[in-house]
């Protein structure tokens, strides 16, 4: 008996779930940034999926190895190479796919993990108060001011050329402090709630407390930041490929881009110039355009009031 | 203010003496031996040994610590491997150049995105503002370098409109005849693509910024006030809710500075505008690691100080706020 | 001649549901330098009266019938252009919302210079100052703080400085949308008292709106009494307040404390108001009505004379 209107609940509780989710969704259709960038997503991701084709076909398209013979220098487009070939006969369309997966690569891992990092910071200092939300929001402003791109690139002096993983780390461990300032207030209003001095009341730990009802409250908004966080950290990891401290072992765009520029083609070769620009400004477009639209979601008071009128 | 002023730059020490510590102790812990990665193999024994107890590198952790603060604050950062001079003053020649780029875009970016912004909020929903929004939304996103390599293809290369590289012609500078107005002109017309790129990629954010704190603004009650008095709408935009709807701006200009110093540094490169952005890239890429270390540390300073500048225009903006 | 006349007023508020119909058929007339009390509960379409006799309805709001005559001038009928040079000059609004009326960033004394000079642009400066000077001992607030920001002013002074603002050009009409209701009861008490000495001094017509039905009755001459957009009793304010006919005014009055009297009970009127959005056929209270029979359910109720002046709409009193 008891059991069962625990089910009862459970199931209830699912179904209005899924309600709110399905209703959501509808909102977040119905904004044209939405389905443009959700489109424009699909086609990178599917970009992505294909970057594995071209090598099976014929070693020649690998994206980093592969070499076609014939060629000496960059061509233009032809029916061998669609996009043309770079200076040393590599194919530029499969490094556009490959581009795709080191950058959805990059900009996931990265901003999952500085959206994790900056939830975790932002939680505790919310939740302890006192010193350690001083401390570690005194930490959070110095970092924030900081430029990564070229914190990075001094980490790279130190270090010498980082690989794409530690590319990614470094990326996280600056790009957290944007994340855990607004977890921290959205935290400090939920710690107000009746329900959490009730849960309290009743003897939940403090981690009991932040992990079951205080995080699955601030998750939609880490959520929601995360789509910002994988723009920047896509565009720093192009950025320091452009500037010629990239991971050698990987064909990024903005590698790609380096290579344009550094072997002189840029005036030569538009066919090489301007595909992983384009790449690159349109992905971080339709994520940020994702974003946007994710937000209005969240913040009813964005949504547009005069549809009706 | 004062007080406010003095706050703020005693925090900006404590930052600057953070990185300092933490570039030390990254740099012990960084492969490679201290002594060759800070004094350049050219030089002549007595040279690189003099090198070596002016830096300290031959005294134990502590001491070489000390030695290291002292002389980072008094702005001796030792000898450049490249270029075989004094870092200082390799690079106190182009921190006014980065300054002059930087600043100019920032308040460029700032004060069209804050006009274009006040003008798509007043024509909420109709073609100018779709119009704006849409170019500030794709500018925005646009991958710095590659815009800048496409602006210098299409204007320096193909039309042949303004210079592909650098900050002066030598002809206008060597020339005992020009005056001040010829060479800042000569600068201008250099700057005419960095600037563009800087401003193209920048001012999209303050306009979006800029017309949501608007749109939020208009509905508040002393706008309705502000119409009950009887002023006309133009008014009403320009002395009643624009400088209200500022303040989210300068806040995010705040924000993005750092953003905005990244773009700035490969601006420098690509454009081989003589700044310490452009020093440090090539700081890194030649391996001199004194140049670079010096380099970071101006760049963090020219941050960290024009956040202060932002914080107190913002507080000189807002009188609620007084410190 | 009236100052202002209000003939068969609705106004319609565009809402994603329909047309919602927030005023509906209301009539009345206020002679120069009286007192109108517009009373009702949240909702009842009080603000946006004031707001249509202001010619300041939002983009979704306009007025689909009826007229508004004030001092000669068919507000309803004029351009936008044409009000702005009423508005503040012939009539001022105390707005609801007070407290966050003062533009946060500006200094009060340009603000309420500002006021004067947007209508008399030939008034110096120092002219303007020195009637903000004048306007400041009206209201009793120290010279001094005049160049404040809105921020350094408590509530009660905040209020203030927005009564001087809208007597700053002496309008003939002043719309005083609850000008109290955010304070405590002693400054209320304090601002009431000083605004009906005001009135009377300047002899300025004040339509006063709020919910308190006691407070109105202490200040104006007449009273209104609104229900879901519809006037529904009006007439001399003694008449109304303690002779009361419709039974909404009736359970109104006994759902205030006086402010003199002794603490009462609160009868809270039971139910809610009906949706506006569509067409109410028989009387709108009849819901919540103790008297309510089955016509007044089917037919409109007819308005009642019931005493000198003294108007109830309702068929069954
Ligand atoms: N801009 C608007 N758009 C749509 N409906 C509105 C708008 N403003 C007011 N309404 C509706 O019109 C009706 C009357 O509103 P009004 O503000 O005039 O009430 P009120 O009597 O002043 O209430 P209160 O005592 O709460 O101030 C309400 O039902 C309200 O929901
Ligand atoms: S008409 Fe009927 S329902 Fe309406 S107020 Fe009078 S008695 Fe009540
Ligand atoms: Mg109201």
């Amino acid at each position: 008996m008891q059991q069962a209107t625990i089910q009862d609940l459970k199931a209830k509780r699912r179904a209005l779930w899924r309600q709110r989710f399905m209703e959501n969704w509808r909102v977040f259709l119905r904004n044209p940034l939405g389905r443009i960038g959700i489109s424009l997503l699909i086609m990178f991701g599917l970009m992505a999926a294909c970057s594995y084709i071209p090598p099976m076909i014929d070693p020649m398209y690998h994206p980093m190895t592969g070499v076609d013979p014939k060629v000496v220098s960059s061509v233009g487009p032809s029916w061998q190479h669609w996009l043309g070939t770079d200076f040393m006969g590599r194919d530029i369309f499969s490094q556009l796919l490959a581009g795709a997966r080191v950058a959805f690569m990059v900009g996931v891992s990265a901003a999952f993990m500085s959206v994790v990092l900056g939830t975790a910071v932002g939680m505790t200092a919310g939740y302890m108060g006192r010193f350690t939300d001083t401390a570690l929001m005194r930490l959070a402003d110095m970092i924030m001011v900081l430029p990564t791109l070229l914190v990075v690139l001094m980490l790279a002096a130190l270090f010498g050329k980082l690989s794409i993983w530690m590319i990614v780390l470094m990326i996280a461990l600056f790009r957290w402090p944007g994340v855990s300032r607004i977890i921290r207030a959205q935290t400090l209003s939920l710690k107000q709630r009746p329900f959490i001095d009730a849960a309290r009341v009743s003897g939940a730990s403090h981690l009991r407390i932040i992990f079951r009802h205080i995080m699955p409250n601030v998750l939609p908004l880490a959520f929601l930041y995360m789509t910002f966080r994988v723009t920047s950290a896509i565009v720093i990891e192009a950025g320091l490929a452009f500037l010629g401290f990239g991971d050698p072992g990987t064909v990024s765009w903005g590698m790609m881009l380096q290579w344009v520029w550094k072997t002189g083609h840029m005036f030569q070769a538009p066919y090489w110039l301007l595909p992983p620009g384009i790449c690159i400004s349109l992905i971080t477009l339709s994520f940020y355009m994702l974003g946007r639209a994710m937000d209005e979601v969240l913040d009813p008071r964005l949504r547009d009031e005069t549809q009706a009128g | 203010m004062r007080k406010y002023v003095l706050k703020r730059l005693v925090q900006v020490m404590v930052i600057l003496f953070c990185i300092l510590t933490i570039l030390f102790v990254l740099f012990r812990l960084a492969p490679g031996d201290p002594v060759t990665r800070m004094v350049d193999p050219e030089m002549t024994p007595e040279e690189s040994q003099h090198l070596i107890e002016q830096l300290g590198l031959d005294k134990p952790i502590w001491t070489q610590y000390l030695i290291y603060l002292k002389n980072c604050s008094t702005g001796e950062f030792g000898y450049s491997i490249h270029y075989g001079e004094p870092v200082a003053r390799v690079i106190w020649d182009k921190l006014p150049n980065t300054i002059l780029l930087f600043t100019t875009a920032v308040l460029l970016s700032a004060m069209v995105g804050i006009s274009w912004g006040k003008i798509a909020a007043w024509r909420k929903g109709k073609a100018t503002d779709l119009g704006l929004t849409i170019a500030a939304l794709v500018t925005h996103t646009l991958f710095l370098p590659w815009l800048a390599l496409l602006l210098v293809w299409i204007f320096a290369y193909q039309l042949n409109w303004f210079p592909i590289t650098g900050m002066i012609s030598d002809d206008v500078w060597l020339d005992p005849e020009a005056g001040f107005f010829t060479k800042a002109g000569d600068v201008l017309y250099h700057m005419v693509l960095p600037l563009t790129t800087l401003f193209l990629i920048h001012f999209g954010s303050y306009l979006l910024v800029m017309r949501s704190s608007m749109l939020d603004t208009l509905k508040e009650d002393y706008i309705v006030l502000a119409r009950a008095k009887g002023l006309t709408e133009r008014d009403i935009r320009n002395k009643h809710a624009a400088p209200n709807a500022w303040l989210p701006v300068v806040t995010s200009v705040g924000l993005s500075l750092a953003f905005s110093i990244n773009g700035g540094a490969l601006t420098e490169t690509v454009f081989s505008w003589p700044g310490i952005g452009r020093e440090l890239v090539f700081a890194v890429s030649h391996n001199d690691y004194p140049l670079a270390q010096a380099s970071f540390l101006l760049i963090s300073t020219v941050v960290l100080m024009s956040n202060v500048v932002v914080d107190v225009l913002y507080a000189f903006l807002d009188p609620r706020i007084r410190y | 001649m009236a100052l202002l006349t209000v003939e068969n007023l609705g106004i319609g508020y565009q809402t994603a549901k329909g047309l919602l119909k927030a005023v509906d058929g209301v009539n009345f007339t206020l002679e120069p330098g009286h007192s109108l009390g517009l009373v009702g509960e949240s909702g009842c379409g009080k603000t946006t009266i004031g707001m249509a006799l202001m010619g300041l309805l939002p983009p979704n709001g306009r007025i689909t019938e009826g007229r508004i005559v004030l001092d000669g001038l068919e507000i309803s009928a004029m351009s936008e252009d044409e009000l702005r040079k009423v508005r503040w000059n012939k009539v001022s609004m105390i707005f609801q919302a007070a407290m966050n009326a003062l533009n946060p960033v500006k200094r009060i004394s340009a603000q309420m210079v500002e006021a004067i000079q947007v209508h008399r642009p030939e008034v110096s400066d120092e002219a303007a100052l020195t009637r903000v000077e004048g306007l400041f001992n009206l209201v009793g607030l120290p010279l001094e703080r005049l160049y404040d920001f809105p921020h350094q002013y408590s509530g009660g002074m905040k209020q203030r400085a927005i009564i001087a603002m809208a007597l700053a050009l002496n309008p003939k009409l002043v719309i005083a949308d609850e000008p109290t209701t955010a304070l405590d009861v002693i400054v209320q008490d304090q601002i009431l008292k000083e605004t009906k000495e005001l009135q009377r001094q300047f002899n300025i017509g004040i339509i006063f709106i709020s919910h308190d039905i006691s407070i109105v009755a202490d200040v104006c001459h007449q009273i209104g009494v609104m229900y879901a957009g519809q006037l529904v009793e009006s007439g001399p304010a003694e008449e109304v307040f303690f002779n009361s006919k419709h039974p909404y005014t009736q359970a109104l009055v006994s759902s205030f404390p006086t402010l003199a009297g002794p603490k009462t009970k609160l009868a809270p009127i039971p139910g809610e108001p009906p949706n506006l959005t569509g067409t109410i056929p028989g009387c709108r209270f009849c819901d919540r009505c103790p008297k309510d029979t089955a016509s007044c359910k089917l037919d409109h109720p007819q308005w009642q004379e019931v005493g000198p002046g003294h108007h109830v709409l309702c068929d069954h009193c």
